[in-house]
């Protein structure tokens, strides 16, 4: 059965491709060496217009009429109170604009003018060096560094210096836990239910919030941080898995670039975390089956968040303590703890069991 | 010449948004069979994006189970079948996995093209993110950025009837062409047109230069008629065709296909329109599914029917009931023995994990809670709508992962009453194999395939229910049944307002059943006049659900749980 991955990879070459939705203006080059926050390409999106009906404001008896009046053209800048179209005679009437903007274009009798636009950029989202250009939309960026996705993030991007703190990464993040030394820095922590700690956080500046879990209760208050928010493990109270604890501890004081956005898996796109390193690193997997020797990472149900190596690919359908039946595996839990979780239930955080050492190691 | 067909194995595929479903139908003894079904994870989405391993995976397991050689040994799909049995003659695709498609529905009154577009709209995975018609008083431009900000996928353009106005038409069409102008060419929304159908050729002229435009059959013809049926199946293959570019390997997968490849909305609707001319006129029947990203209903009697999406699912499709609100009605339906905080979270964590599997008992609990939940949005959307011309149903078809994979009959008979809450008397059945849509679209290729399969074991006929309202106290005896068996044997029973009994009737055996009412009880739109009538049984036999319409549960958790308990041992359970 293939298996469902979540990369947590101390050190992994990483390419992405970052571009607009829509087509705009190419920034970068080919060769060039961008951080995070730097801007791969950028595009005004339209957001406010004005419609003036020229025909039926001067009552014209047709559309064509009513453009023979109307002195501008497609792409004219215009102030307030410019005047679009006069009839001229004695008795002249005019139309004026109503606003500042641009003229779009003119039909039907009526003038379409932008008033405003809102600036949609796409930056680079990790330290690295731009590979190749997507016309119009981007670049490829690649880099070689730490890998660790995420399942949920709240739509911000942003980078900043790991700060590791014991006391909250296997524990929740609480409001004290912000002080002054946070400013333009990255936390951890195990999970966060008080919206007053995001809040803090937002008010010393920091960087960005990596979190173990999440209380769903709170993610409108996350959504509206300005600072990204990425969640690791999902929702609830289990907190980090040790696999990605131990990355991110043994990264502490880095450089760390945060892409939170919505897991998508239509597209391909989750949330993660990536910690550019001076190392070559070997690209990963992208599908792979389940099977023995597999460190996995249980997201549902009973045994949620503990993290454990597959032992035996259960064949056939197994029977569940609650009556259902599914395809399951044996799972050693670090505990030591055995358990039979459905292979539905498992993420494949890593191929192999060589990475996963002891755990409280340095940390 | 016509060639004609001999051999008629008909292999289906329904990719769903959680799993694809292979599914096997061939004909025995000169009629159709369901033979077996295999399940794989549907592969659209990452690491794939690619329906083809799903496909491939799927078949494998169907191979698996029947033993019968379906692909070639470069995996390829043999069809037509050979003379040792190996391959299918017909091959059908259904496809529920596609992504929202954001709708913006233009109309002219509200009340007629506006009202009926949006019907429209509501038969495909869609959201009507924005709605204009010539009574919006909005000034043109704030219409105009209201459109630009929702970013649509798809313009719905009714209003006027054949021959009616134009004038109204052509300036919303102004309006239309300068939001195409303002959008990228690459993100412009396509037009169905389905208005007045003499403006339909200046409709096409003017919108083709700027995006792909369709021009239908006039939703509203007369002011008094409408007529959703064209429209309704270009609507479906201009949206097929959207997701046949999104959706990779339906591209190459649909040449081999022996009818075009439709949503499994249209599937499903075509079969409820079949059945709904085989019952009782006055009733309809009604089906049900709940999907991993929506749900669907259909209703169909024999000259009406209806095909609705909703939002809600067990899958990503669990967050849309993830809101407070929402949470406190859908945690009625749980024991109390999990906070508010702990349902959110998992809702939620389930969004994210759509194809997990509750494996233990608090979980399985909070999945069918949902589903109830799930269901009760769904009767309450379908009655804002108006889209049901009767509450009485014959039968109720429920189809969902959820559902089939219960530990116990009883339990998913239960969750199907406690959610669609049904009144009168109704046969329920329970799609086991998730092949409603499949039999749809194999009806294209042969009518009689749907027919014979479904009066076959396929599927699970869960009980006749008869649901009786009362005012009496709850405990007080409100009517006495006697069902008598085909050998003359019979069984006695009290009914007690507030319970839910189960009689024993083997499934598909006949039996007449007496019900005296008493207390002013009644089952809605049934007059029983002590006269005994047939039932047929069920899995779970003959059903009497006298627990009260709409089930009124108490607000106290632990009174809940007593209740749910009781319910579930009335109908045989632990």
């Amino acid at each position: 059965m293939h298996a469902q991955m979540t990369h947590v990879h101390p050190l992994v070459f990483i390419r992405r491709n970052r571009t607009l939705p829509v087509p705009g203006v190419v920034t970068v080059r080919t060769g060039q060496k961008v951080s995070p926050m730097d801007i791969i390409a950028e595009v005004e999106i339209p957001t406010r217009h004005y419609l003036v009906d020229v025909y039926r404001s001067l009552g014209m008896k047709t559309p064509a009429d009513a453009e023979k009046l109307i002195d501008r053209k497609p792409g004219d800048l215009l102030q307030k109170n410019d005047i679009i179209a006069e009839t001229g005679g004695m008795f002249s009437r005019v139309i004026r604009t109503p606003g500042p903007g641009k003229i779009v274009s003119i039909s039907g009798g009526r003038v379409l003018i932008e008033a405003e636009s809102r600036k949609v950029t796409k930056t680079a989202g990790m330290s690295g060096m731009v590979t190749e250009i997507i016309e119009e939309r981007g670049a490829v960026v690649e880099t070689s560094g730490t890998l660790i996705q995420g399942v949920w993030g709240n739509m911000q991007n942003g980078s900043g210096g790991l700060v590791v703190q014991q006391e909250y990464v296997d524990g929740e993040l609480l409001p004290s836990a912000i002080g002054l030394n946070v400013r333009r820095a990255v936390l951890v922590a195990g999970f966060c239910k008080s919206p007053e700690a995001l809040q803090a956080a937002a008010a010393a500046e920091v960087s960005g919030i990596i979190l173990g879990t999440i209380s769903a209760s709170i993610i409108p208050i996350a959504e509206t941080q300005p600072y990204p928010i990425i969640v690791l493990g999902g929702f609830g109270r289990f907190g980090l898995d040790p696999f990605s604890k131990k990355v991110l501890v043994s990264s502490s004081g880095r450089e760390v670039a945060i892409n939170a956005v919505k897991w998508d898996r239509l597209t391909g796109e989750r949330p993660e975390i990536i910690i550019s390193l001076p190392s070559d690193g070997e690209p990963y997997p992208v599908e792979v089956e389940y099977e023995s020797g597999q460190i996995v990472r249980v997201h549902a149900s009973e045994h949620i968040g503990k993290v454990g190596t597959i032992q035996k690919i259960i064949p056939g359908l197994t029977r569940l303590p609650n009556g259902l039946r599914a395809y399951a595996a044996a799972v050693k839990f670090e505990n030591g703890e055995m358990g039979v979780v459905p292979l539905a239930n498992l993420d494949v955080l890593h191929m192999t069991s060589e990475f996963l050492g002891p755990t409280d190691e340095g940390g | 010449m016509k060639e004609t067909f001999e051999a008629n194995s008909v292999l289906g595929i329904d990719i769903g948004s959680i799993n694809t479903r292979a599914i096997l139908f061939d004909v025995v003894e000169d009629s159709y069979h369901f033979i077996a079904s295999g399940v794989a994870p549907s592969t659209h989405i990452e690491p794939y994006f690619d329906i083809g391993q799903g496909v491939f995976d799927s078949i494998l397991r169907l191979q698996e189970t029947t033993g019968r050689m379906l692909l070639d040994n470069d995996g390829n799909l043999i069809i037509p079948s050979r003379i040792g049995g190996e391959g299918v003659d017909r091959f059908v695709v259904t496809v529920s996995c596609s992504s929202l498609i954001k709708i913006v529905t233009f109309g002219l009154l509200n009340d007629v093209s506006l009202n009926a577009v949006n019907k429209l709209a509501y038969s495909i995975f869609s959201k009507v993110v924005e709605s204009i018609g010539i009574n919006d008083r909005r000034p043109l431009h704030v219409q105009l950025d209201a459109v630009l900000a929702a970013e649509p996928d798809l313009i719905l353009f009714a209003g006027g009837t054949d021959g009616g106005a134009s004038r109204s038409i052509f300036r919303m069409s102004s309006l239309i062409a300068n939001i195409l102008e303002i959008m990228p060419p690459a993100r412009r929304p396509r037009i169905l047109y389905c208005g007045n159908a003499k403006l339909g050729k200046r409709i096409n002229d003017g919108f083709s230069r700027l995006t792909q435009v369709k021009v239908t059959r006039n939703i509203h013809p007369t002011i008094d008629d409408e007529v959703l049926e064209p429209a309704l199946k270009d609507l479906d293959e201009m949206v097929m065709d959207m997701q046949q570019k999104k959706l990779g390997g339906l591209d190459r997968m649909a040449p081999l296909c022996s009818t075009p490849p439709v949503h499994s909305n249209q599937g499903f609707h075509d079969v409820i329109r079949f059945l709904g001319r085989q019952y009782d006129p006055a009733k309809g029947v009604l089906a049900v599914d709940i999907g991993g990203t929506h749900s669907v209903a259909a209703y169909a009697n024999h000259n009406f029917s209806t095909l609705h999406t909703f939002g809600y699912g067990l899958g990503t499709g669990i967050s849309s009931i993830a809101e407070k609100s929402e949470i406190k009605n859908l945690m009625m339906w749980s024991d109390g023995s999990h906070s508010e905080e702990e349902v959110m979270d998992y809702l939620w964590q389930r969004s994210l994990y759509p194809n997990s599997i509750a494996s233990n008992q608090s979980d399985l609990d909070l999945e069918l809670a949902a589903t109830r939940h799930i269901l009760r949005l769904i009767m309450r959307d379908l009655e804002i709508r108006s889209a049901l011309p009767t509450n009485r149903f014959e039968p109720i078809l429920i189809s969902g992962s959820a559902l089939n994979r219960t530990i116990t009959p009883e339990q998913s008979l239960l969750v199907i009453l406690d959610g669609v809450q049904p009144l009168g008397i109704c046969p329920l059945v329970l799609d086991k194999h998730g092949m409603l849509s499949l039999l749809g679209a194999a009806g294209r290729l042969d009518p009689l395939l749907p027919v014979q399969v479904l009066e076959s074991t396929a599927f699970t006929n869960l009980a006749t229910v008869i649901n009786a309202v009362s005012s009496a106290k709850p405990g007080s005896v409100i009517m006495q049944a006697r069902l008598v068996y085909a050998n003359g044997s019979y069984l006695d029973a009290e009914i007690k307002q507030g319970s839910i009994i189960s009689l024993p009737l083997a499934s598909g055996e006949a039996g007449e059943l007496q019900l005296k009412m008493l207390r002013r009880t009644v089952i809605e739109e049934v007059n029983i006049f002590n006269e005994p009538f047939m039932v047929r049984g069920g899995v779970c036999g003959v059903v009497i659900d006298a627990r009260g319409r709409p089930l009124r549960l108490p607000e106290n958790a632990e009174k809940r749980r007593e209740l749910f308990h009781t319910w579930k041992f009335m109908l045989g359970g632990k």
